[in-house]
């Protein structure tokens, strides 16, 4: 088997222990919430950002993966909620916080931040080997291998903005399903927040630069 | 039945450390083959936050009451 492909088959079932993990500890509902909501943003954002070439941003490599939804490699469905999942437990643990019950929350959130940060490197230095990513444009600030340094600032925003818009739908009083689905509705406010997030750090570096 | 009422095993609650673990020795372990190791990035910020998430698990009440 192709060493890339058995990589995205492991990710997958890495995931797949994540949702059990958070089905365990965390609850139906907030599994759910997470979960779907991830997959639908994962794959709406990676669709738009490399078919808008208005963005400039980039596009995924066909010659590194396997397994597609559209523009976006089917990795996605599950990369951004592993990821923020990942971030968001080791936060809670590490300054004894809940980002549902409130407590630490500020702290939560911005060691979640950091967390996806710390991921981005971990990520992108391996990304930039096959390359998995084919960048659009020359980036005015790069870390290993060329990759723009905006990557680890995008991945911190992506946790917070992901966040909170959780926590707002997460909070609603109504059903699990109209949750679920205002989360996932949610993914056309969070997609262009986030692009703007990413906007502001490359207008600021091009100013320094 | 509402599953947070029963506090979930060892494995259960470790599974996003071993998550971790198993996606950190696989992309080092890749980028050592591939001759494209770089501890900076790899390593030190994800380890970082890995010996965080084991120090507190350690030192937690917890922990210790179960000991």
């Amino acid at each position: 088997m192709d060493l890339f492909l058995a990589l995205e088959l492991i990710a997958l079932a890495l995931s797949g222990l994540l949702i059990w993990h958070s089905a365990s500890t965390r609850g139906a509902a907030f599994t759910c919430m997470f979960f779907i909501g991830g997959a639908f943003l994962g794959l709406v954002r990676e669709n738009v950002v490399a078919q808008v070439a208005a963005l400039n941003l980039y596009s995924y490599s066909p010659s590194a993966f396997h397994l597609w939804v559209g523009a976006a490699p089917l990795i996605l469905m599950v990369f951004w909620s592993y990821t923020i999942y990942l971030a968001l437990t080791f936060s809670e643990v590490i300054v004894g916080g809940n980002l549902i019950s409130g407590k630490r929350r500020v702290w939560v959130i911005l060691i979640a931040m950091v967390f996806m940060a710390s991921y981005a490197c971990l990520n992108e230095a391996f990304a930039s080997i096959y390359p998995m990513v084919l960048w659009k444009f020359k980036p005015a600030l790069t870390v290993w291998g060329g990759t723009p340094a905006m990557v680890l600032w995008g991945y911190a925003g992506l946790a917070l903005i992901f966040l909170m818009a959780l926590l707002l739908a997460y909070k609603l009083r109504i059903r699990t399903i109209y949750r679920v689905m205002i989360f996932c509705a949610s993914v056309i406010v969070m997609i262009p927040l986030h692009l703007l997030w990413i906007a502001i750090f490359r207008l600021a570096t091009s100013v320094i630069n | 039945m509402n599953t947070r009422d029963k506090r979930p095993n060892f494995f259960i609650r470790e599974i996003p450390l071993i998550v971790l673990l198993v996606f950190w020795v696989i992309y080092a372990g890749i980028e050592v083959i591939r001759d494209r190791f770089d501890i900076l990035a790899s390593i030190i910020p994800s380890g970082l936050f890995i010996l965080a998430y084991v120090i507190v698990r350690l030192t937690s009440k917890e922990h210790k009451g179960r000991d």
